[in-house]
């Protein structure tokens, strides 16, 4: 047993090292779950319960430094006490809710205190010593994963006699109750996913997607595929903005030539998109991403300052707060390498330009990769890939991060380059002619038909009520599935999105879902 | 109709542009600062992140507090956006619709401590707090709308400075 617990505790750890690993869903239930199954020798239970948390974590998002239920911590330890005890997917949950609140409290712990560590950056900045700088930023992602290492070996060593005699008690009613509950929860996820995107010009989108699912029985995959098309379609027919100045554009759209011989090679480029991955690396709550940022620049200042004077100043110029959205970073670190640059070979360039649009530009393309990324990558990923792994298939959790992390890492690639190359002007050239516009419209057509195939799809919860007497008895759902299959699934998830919308806490809307189900099981009112 | 007014010094980012409108329900986005009205460089970077069927206008605290006060604008749901707390007060000040002030994200400066996660403030943001709290505006501390509604007031009490 020993060396599965050091199995599952270095799982733990290689998913708190997301933030080294250039936030690439690694850490989501859906891929750890298979990886604690594997170490127990039960692979499909594992994808099955990584499938069942995904779906009730779905909603949990990170977006600045509003930081979610610790999922990774949760879902390891849930789904490894779930197979140990042999009692499936509704222990898990049942385990992994309250952990993922808890641990989540000692993280933000963690992030308040690495802010006592902005001295030592300070000091090492002063010095110009870049290499005692990096090192420190990637101690201190360290830190994370080995305190949660510890705390996870911890909660197997000592929780899991206690938890395995707890969880045998538990009479088969109870446990018919808790599975019906949890299946209930995904409708939590999805309300809250319908948050984000759902309001009446949209509506139709959603309902289509829904009834692509319900009613044609779509999987996933391809209403995914079809709300790719119907973005496309729908953005070429809104008006193209702007006419009147496409003289303008014809002068502006010749390519921007750089005739000075360049200081930074490709290869400088390409190690600040690898160094990009430890973005988060040193998150804390003062500064959020600097050091992150100054360590991905440091392959360029390296090249560019060759004296330790000028190295600190350029350290210290990037000690300045920041924080985006990881997935488009590389645009920024990209311009900000091609304004280094300038700044070294131009006595004239006004050094502080440099934080100025990093500042200018942080806010806002968080709010545009967010978006994209969250609302539509992580959406679909998520939708297609629990619809298998809920099967147990194992193609799902590659599938999950196939599709969102393709487009994520050619973009992040790409972008590194193209802000070294064109800078600002590839920005301007984006709001002039509005592409920003289609694409968070288009992005949010095809989010939105996904999340409306979910209940459909994902949620498995329908009625055993029989109408008349035992001979002649009519089922309900038989009625139901004649008329609009998934009706409950959908009925559920509104009333849900109703009381989001109403402000009630999450929290209480999870007792809420939980209490409905037990207490539906129970009646006969579902199953 | 001012739907939230809204402390953030990264103004639209991601939690406003993909938690907080689509949670509001808004048609249009205000950014009330000085510096951002005469920057084209930063009206353009944040157009760029300016959510899809959302008006975004961009006015110096004055012009956003004659905007708010004519009457045109009750047919916008709006969401004002300011990058500090002296702005706020001053907005709160002359638009009298403004009961209510979110603390989103203020970052940490010279002389200033943390009062939430993502909320820093120094002696001067405390007393014009203090000051705002007084006139009966609620100052409630949430970066997004899911979060459970904190008071600044009672944050500051924590802190001893």
């Amino acid at each position: 047993m020993s060396v599965s617990y050091i199995l599952i505790v270095l799982i733990a750890m290689f998913g708190h090292s997301e933030d080294f690993l250039g936030t690439t869903l690694l850490s989501r239930p859906l891929v750890l779950g298979p990886l604690v199954g594997l170490v127990l020798g039960d692979l499909t239970q594992g994808v099955i319960i990584g499938a069942t948390l995904e779906l009730i974590f779905m909603g949990n998002i990170k977006v600045g430094a509003a930081i979610p239920p610790d999922v990774i911590t949760g879902g390891v330890l849930g789904t490894a006490f779930a197979i140990i005890s042999g009692k499936g997917p509704a222990v898990a949950l049942a385990i992994a809710i309250p952990v993922s609140i808890l641990a989540e409290m000692v993280i933000s712990g963690l992030f308040v205190s690495r802010s006592l560590l902005n001295k030592r950056f300070k000091k090492y900045a002063d010095d110009g010593d870049h290499q005692s700088f990096q090192r420190l930023h990637i101690l201190s992602g360290l830190t994370k994963p080995l305190l949660m290492g510890i705390i996870i070996l911890l909660a197997l060593v000592l929780g899991a006699g206690p938890i395995k005699s707890f969880l045998e008690m538990i009479p088969l009613w109870v446990q018919t109750g808790l599975q019906v509950a949890g299946n209930m929860l995904p409708a939590l996820g999805f309300a809250l996913l319908m948050n984000l995107m759902f309001n009446k010009t949209m509506a139709p989108y959603f309902f289509l997607g829904f009834m692509l699912a319900a009613y044609l029985k779509l999987p996933v995959i391809a209403i995914g595929g079809l709300g790719c098309i119907i973005a496309i379609l729908v953005t070429q027919v809104a008006p193209k903005p702007n006419t009147d100045d496409d003289f303008d554009d014809l002068e502006e759209e010749a390519p921007i030539e750089n005739t000075t011989p360049t200081l930074l090679g490709k290869r400088d480029i390409r190690s600040v998109f690898f160094r990009s991955m430890a973005l988060e690396a040193n998150f804390n709550f003062e500064t959020w991403q600097n050091t992150g940022f100054a360590f991905a620049m440091i392959p360029v200042l390296k090249k560019l300052y060759t004296t330790k004077q000028s190295m600190a100043v350029a350290l210290n110029r990037h000690l300045q707060f920041f924080n985006t959205s990881p997935y488009g970073s590389t645009l920024i670190l990209g311009i900000t390498a091609a304004m280094e640059e300038q700044n070294r070979r131009d006595e004239e360039f006004e050094s502080e330009s440099i934080n100025s649009v990093k500042m200018g530009l942080m806010g806002p393309l968080a709010g545009v990769f967010d978006s994209l990324f969250w609302g539509t990558f992580k959406v679909i990923a998520a939708g297609a890939g629990t619809s298998l792994a809920i099967k147990g298939n194992l193609m799902g959790p590659i599938l999950f991060l196939l599709i969102f992390n393709v487009p994520h890492l050619l973009l992040r690639y790409n972008l590194s380059f193209i802000g070294y190359k064109a800078g600002t002007q590839f920005l301007q050239n984006l709001a002039k002619n509005n592409v920003m516009d289609r694409l968070t419209k288009g992005a949010s057509i095809l989010g939105l038909m996904v999340v409306g195939a979910m209940p459909a799809t994902l949620i498995a919860i329908s009625t055993p009520i029989t109408l008349g007497s035992a001979k002649s008895a009519v089922s309900v759902q038989e009625i139901l599935n004649q008329v609009m299959p998934a009706a409950i699934p959908l009925g559920l998830t509104f009333l849900v999105y109703y009381f989001v919308k109403k402000n009630v806490k999450t929290t209480y809307l999870l007792l809420g879902l939980l209490v409905l189900g037990f207490a539906g099981s129970i009646i006969h009112l579902f199953a | 109709m001012i739907k939230l007014t809204r402390i953030d010094d990264r103004l639209v980012h991601g939690q406003v542009a993909f938690t907080w409108t689509p949670a509001l329900g808004v048609n249009c986005l205000l950014i009330a600062n000085d510096k951002v009205a005469n920057d084209e460089f930063l009206k353009m970077a944040i157009n760029l992140a300016k959510p899809a069927g959302c008006k975004l206008i961009i006015k110096s605290v004055k012009e956003a507090i004659i905007f708010l006060n004519d009457e045109k604008s009750q047919n916008l749901k709006i969401l004002v956006l300011i990058n500090n707390v002296k702005d706020a007060a001053e907005l709160a000040e002359h638009v009298a619709e403004i009961q209510s002030i979110n603390f989103g994200g203020l970052r940490s400066k010279e002389g200033s401590k943390l009062i939430s996660k993502a909320i820093a403030v120094n002696t001067d943001d405390i007393e014009i707090i203090n000051q705002l709290a007084n006139k009966g505006i609620e100052l409630e501390v949430r970066q997004l709308p899911t979060d459970t509604k904190q008071l600044a007031v009672d944050l500051i009490k924590n802190i001893a400075v």
